[in-house]
């Protein structure tokens, strides 16, 4: 019983991982500014909820993983607000949206 | 001040007491309960919200909390299959994106509707929002064209609206496809 | 078993965070910065978790977790508004 609950763990914390990984990848590749929040907000995100999910279903249930869901709960809530403010004042402040019309003026954003 | 969410509000307080002590004695529950009544008194101005044009007022946290679960496990499904979608585009050799940004429309006034609506979208991978104005008009910057057509389908809007018991209606305003800002 | 997993997941960490810290040391503009350091933020709350599971003690580096996050959030809002200025 107690294997097979480790196994599933380890299955989501791998995945988890992976999509760490993804969003890296994502900043490191995406062309401008607000491709890069997609990347880093959104995937980020689901990485490390995946992670706590699993260590969370390591544990069972006892208070260390009431605290990982309170931080799963944090991260569900907080990283959302964290992304939206960053775009918002980039927006205000006139970051430039790269789209696929003005790729050729626009290149110091660089698809790299 | 209404005494049902003064009350709503002192019992999350408690719980978060109890989860960040982790002490169940006689003690520190009477300990905590005072700490949350006293606390709540004085964060219960903050929590009632105020609509754009001030003629109604709104409790930061009064939504039903079985419509909320339904609207999580919505939200999360939803944050799974289009994240798969998202990673798809991003490890794909060609890097087949195309970034544009849409403006939306709704009719909520209930500040917290507008703020957990620009968290969904923000959450929900492919857009984010860019800007909200206190009338409700949102400006979301979509990576693919697929991102843009799930908010012009509006799904997201319905289940926010749902959530809230407000005005499912919304219009699409602008929609030029890759307007440089 | 799960202590490799957790030592397997401190080394990919690690190379996010260092991928991450080339990004925050080229990308053009402050945003991008501000971008790759609230990615490395919410590694390293994984990354305590994580260190709480190899050292054995995850009963205090949870804690120390938590408020890690609350604080990288409340420090990434306090540097965007700032970098708003007064439009925000």
């Amino acid at each position: 019983m107690i294997a097979i609950r480790e196994i599933i763990a380890v299955i989501m914390i791998v995945i988890g991982l992976l999509f760490l990984v993804i969003s890296a990848v994502g900043m490191l590749r995406l062309p401008d500014f607000y491709s890069r929040l997609h990347a880093s907000g959104n995937s980020e995100t689901l990485g490390m909820m995946l992670t706590l999910l699993g260590f969370v279903i390591y544990e069972g249930a006892n208070l260390i993983s009431f605290k990982l869901i309170f931080i799963f709960m944090f991260v569900f809530i907080g990283n959302p607000i964290g992304t939206h403010i960053l775009s918002k004042a980039a927006y205000k402040t006139g970051e430039p949206v790269w789209t696929n019309k003005n790729n050729e003026e626009n290149k110091e954003g660089g698809s790299n | 001040m209404n005494v049902k969410y003064y009350f709503k509000l002192v019992a999350i307080m408690m719980i978060f007491w109890i989860l960040l002590s982790g002490r169940f004695e006689v003690k520190f529950l009477i300990y905590g309960t005072f700490t949350s009544l006293i606390a709540g008194y004085i964060c219960m101005p903050l929590l009632m919200l105020k609509s754009a044009d001030g003629k109604n007022e709104y409790f930061a946290l009064g939504f039903s909390i079985f419509r909320l679960a339904v609207y999580c496990l919505w939200i999360f499904w939803q944050l799974i299959t289009s994240n798969f979608a998202l990673a798809k585009v991003i490890v794909s050799p060609e890097l087949a994106i195309d970034p544009q940004v849409i403006r939306f429309k709704v009719n909520m006034d209930n500040p917290m509707a507008l703020t957990v609506l620009a968290n969904s979208i923000t959450l929900t991978p492919g857009t984010v929002t860019m800007n909200v104005t206190d009338d409700g008009v949102y400006e979301i910057h979509a990576l693919t064209d697929d991102a843009a057509e799930g908010i012009r389908a509006g799904d997201m809007q319905r289940h926010v609206a749902r959530l809230f018991g407000q005005d499912e209606n919304f219009i699409m305003i602008d929609d030029e496809k890759g307007a440089a800002v | 078993m799960i202590k490799i997993i957790s030592l397997l997941a401190v080394i990919v960490l690690i190379a996010i965070i260092a991928l991450m810290l080339g990004r925050a040391l080229r990308g053009p503009t402050v945003f991008n910065r501000m971008n790759a350091l609230g990615v490395i933020n919410a590694d390293a709350t994984l990354l305590i978790v994580l260190f709480g599971y190899i050292d054995g003690r995850i009963d205090m580096y949870v804690d120390i977790a938590i408020s890690y996050a609350i604080l990288g959030f409340v420090g990434s809002i306090a540097i965007a508004k700032y970098l708003g200025g007064k439009k925000l």
